[in-house]
């Protein structure tokens, strides 16, 4: 069980309080309820642009970084389609200075010119880094646009294009900064040893004169339903062949994605999953294969995806990889098989929920889904389902006609 | 009225309660070490063999590695993991030079089933030609998958001019690895690194001393005593080699040479010196190189520590067209370090950062065992932690330049771009 308080500041600000009596640290996490989703598709990559530029100094402190290692803390960030979250780790003792750099970049940025020239960089070189000069690494690029026609996730959190990046200016950052970053669009969780009381007039000390500003109205594109099978080939100068299949998937809300989570691991999550026993170990078709879900907030995807052997065709693949998927969809999962993954998930989330960080983090994420308290539920739900549910989705999303198939096909073998 | 232009009090830290494991005699050279002071229900145990890549030719090492949990005759590697899962275990397995480590992570109610399970595996191995074909099969693709990666790539040309004097450790995979793998091969570096090699367990969970009892009993049965022996005094080749990647939009860059572990006299004083030029973000090297000129998305100096020695090293990957331009940067954000003296405000700040970070690597059990365990490796105790508490309130920004004379003569290094 996670404690925790939660207040809400006048401004609009949502606070959250873990007390954890055993650490020396203090965790401050910002979630801001804004993600790639939130980008129009001429500008895509902003959101983590901006991110980049988060740490660029604010209107009161010139340099974000430097007074945080100064009280013995450090920081980091990421962004998704979904969210954008900051974290601060630090004594405890020195809480101030991270709510004092934290609060400061909520009220403005400093938005020098200089530091958006350099993060541009900074960005196209980690573009260039993960997406571009990794074997398979373009792979996202590829199968967002396939498996989405409509909804913003057709592009990836990098952007579509190193041009986008390229050709963002000032007005543009100004005016993401305006309507995302502002006390109503965020989810504020402090965790350690402090009492509530002294959270309470700290937060309101270093977040309450910030103006509320408005929380901006998400209007997406919605996904149309698929309704035929996708492929699409692409050749790469790559080691192996890869396949990627794409299911689409109920959104983070529905109860049916915790189902959906269960049914990806039965297929594809350890060496004792189906897939991996029947294609990697018994039929030797693949040299990897293994399932998940991308776990995000609007409709997702389950995965399916694998290199192939040398010598082995994408049919022989493909045929396979049906008839695992088939037989999921015949026969109901056993009692043993379904308790083998149930127990994976509760020590993962024992595991996850260790660490402090990890902590502050789920319950920001919980408290966007609607209640912070649903990290304390969520083993509860995944208790509830039976092999029932499981057969019904697995006959409900594992179609064709719900599949988007991404096939890297390998040219100049380097050998 | 607020004043948001001025940061708020700061608190140094003098000192950390460390927590010490328990400490058992397993044999007269095997220990266990054991926390106890785990808050909730989760729990890990490793198992460390003297089985690292320098014990072995080729790729056997690894391959045996990877081989652990391929069954028994009683098991199929199948059924071997469908039993670990069923109790909920995680289980990881890792090789470095020097030693290989079982890890199980997992609830504490399953720690000795699990136990049981795993050592039963490890014990009775029985390579299966099938099992042997797939995987070095699965080795060899990964192994051309990384040639295709520049990081790959520079890392392997540098390991081959670091660890120059050192057959075992230069060596590095080439195809010839994965053609003709005899299970003899494989079953003797077995049984003599893997049978005969367990070194080390640790225990992290709220577990009883009845646990504990069992696992010392279980795995005393098995252990043998060993003396484990390093090789030291390996020089690197300094000076500059690249290798060509043909269609690469970045170059890596490595560069570096052999240096000492934490039994050097130097070694808490240059470990802030190294932070100082590139292992913080707001690093000498980051701040100019990433921060300033926005070559890369990221550059780091580390200190790398084995059992006789250590090395050091800076690693990047860059835009290829400031490739040389980063070079020059680094040249330059070296022998400003041993020409000009690091100001008192920016000593300050780099050394309140490493207490904190040290604060952070104390916190928790898990944490608080690593930072044990890798003191422990050079036969030291959390005492070596307050020795370097002391250390840094003493630094001097005349300690630094002289460290940054002393080993940071860029003649030495070995310098590998790949791209």
């Amino acid at each position: 069980m996670i404690e925790f308080e939660r207040f809400k500041l006048k401004n609009g600000l949502t606070v959250l309080f873990h007390k954890d009596v055993t650490t020396p640290m203090v965790v401050i996490n910002t979630l801001y309820d804004v993600g790639a989703r939130d980008e129009s598709e001429d500008k895509t990559g902003f959101a983590h642009l901006f991110e980049h530029l988060m740490f660029g100094g604010s209107v009161n402190i010139p340099d974000f970084d430097a007074p945080l290692q100064n009280a013995g803390g450090e920081s980091n960030a990421f962004t998704s389609n979904d969210i954008t979250n900051y974290y601060d780790v630090l004594p405890a003792h020195n809480i101030e200075t991270g709510l004092w750099l934290e609060s400061d970049r909520m009220l403005s940025l400093a938005f020098t010119e200089k530091s958006l020239e350099v993060q541009r960089n900074v960005v196209i070189e980690e573009f260039k880094q993960r997406y571009l000069n990794q074997p398979y690494g373009d792979v996202w690029l590829e199968l967002r646009p396939l498996a989405y026609e409509k909804h913003p996730y057709k592009w990836a959190t990098i952007g579509k294009e190193i041009s986008h990046i390229e050709n963002a200016t000032m007005e543009d950052v100004k005016a993401f900064f305006h309507k995302h970053y502002n006390p109503s669009n965020a989810i504020l969780c402090i965790a350690g040893n402090f009492e509530l009381e002294e959270i309470k007039r700290l937060v309101e000390k270093w977040y309450g004169d910030i103006p509320a500003g408005i929380k901006p109205a998400r209007i997406l594109d919605k996904e149309p339903k698929q309704k035929e099978f996708r492929e699409q080939i692409i050749e790469r100068s790559v080691p192996s062949d890869a396949f990627y299949y794409a299911f689409k998937m109920p959104e983070r809300r529905d109860p049916a994605y915790y189902i959906v989570d269960i049914l990806s691991d039965a297929l594809g999550r350890e060496k004792s999953s189906r897939l991996y026993v029947s294609i990697k170990k018994e039929k030797q078709i693949a040299s990897s294969i293994s399932a998940y879900i991308t776990g995000s907030l609007d409709d997702g995807l389950l995965i399916i995806s694998g290199k192939l052997n040398p010598g082995k065709t994408f049919e022989e693949l493909d045929k396979a990889l049906w008839e695992v998927i088939d037989e999921m969809k015949k026969t109901t999962i056993s009692k043993e098989e379904l308790d083998r993954l149930l127990i994976k998930i509760r020590t993962e989330k024992e595991f996850q929920e260790e660490g402090l960080l990890n902590r502050a983090m789920n319950l920001c994420t919980f408290e966007l889904l609607g209640d912070a308290n649903g990290i304390n539920e969520e083993r509860e739900i995944y208790q509830s389902i039976t092999p029932k549910h499981i057969h019904h989705y697995a006959n409900e999303i594992l179609k064709q006609t719900n599949c988007s198939l991404l096939k890297v096909k390998a040219i100049n073998n380097a050998e | 009225m607020l004043n948001r232009s001025q940061q708020p009090e700061l608190q140094a830290i003098h000192k950390i309660d460390f927590v010490k494991p328990q400490q058992f005699d397993i044999t007269s050279t095997v220990k266990l070490y054991f926390m106890k002071e785990v808050a909730n229900d989760t729990a890990r145990f490793d198992l460390y063999f003297d089985a690292g890549t320098v014990k072995g030719e080729k790729g056997i090492p690894s391959f045996v590695n990877s081989l652990l949990l391929s069954g028994t005759q009683d098991k199929s590697s199948t059924l071997i993991h469908e039993q670990i899962d069923a109790l909920g275990g995680f289980m990881e397995s890792g090789i470095s030079f020097e030693s290989a480590v079982t890890s199980m992570f997992c609830l504490r109610e399953n720690v000795l089933p699990l136990m049981h399970i795993l050592i039963d595996a490890i014990q009775n191995v029985a390579f299966f030609e099938r099992e042997i074909d797939e995987l070095v099969q699965d080795k060899k693709q990964g192994y051309l998958m990384n040639l295709e990666k520049v990081s790959f790539l520079a890392q392997r040309g540098f390991q081959q001019r670091l660890f120059h004097t050192s057959e075992n450790y230069s060596k590095v995979a080439n195809p010839d690895y994965y053609e003709n793998v005899s299970s003899s091969q494989l079953k003797s570096f077995y049984r003599e690194n893997y049978l005969e090699g367990l070194f080390k367990v640790v225990v992290v969970g709220n577990l009883e001393q009845d646990a504990i009892d069992e696992i010392i009993d279980t795995i005393g049965k098995w252990s043998k005593p060993t003396t484990r022996e390093f090789e030291s005094n390996i020089q690197n080749l300094p000076g500059n080699t690249h290798i060509e990647k043909e269609g690469a939009v970045q170059t890596a860059i490595r560069l570096g040479k052999i240096l000492f572990n934490k039994t050097h006299e130097d070694y808490n004083d240059f470990v802030v010196l190294n932070t100082v030029l590139g292992d913080y973000f707001g690093s000498r090297l980051m701040s100019n190189i990433r921060e300033d000129k926005g070559y890369t998305y990221g550059i780091g100096s580390m200190l790398s520590e084995y059992n006789k020695f250590g090395y050091f090293m800076i690693a990047t990957e860059v835009a290829s067209e400031f490739k040389d331009a980063t070079l020059k940067e680094i040249k330059f954000e070296i022998e400003k370090l041993q020409t000009e003296l690091i100001s008192e405000d920016e000593l300050a700040l780099v050394k309140n950062y490493l207490l904190g970070q040290l604060l952070k690597s104390a916190d928790g059990p898990y944490s608080m065992m690593d930072l044990y365990t890798s003191a422990q490796i050079n036969g030291f105790d959390f005492e070596f932690y307050n020795k370097c508490i002391e250390d840094l309130h003493k630094i001097t920004p005349e300690r630094i330049k002289e460290l940054a004379v002393k080993y940071l003569n860029w003649n030495d290094m070995t310098i590998v771009t790949a791209g």
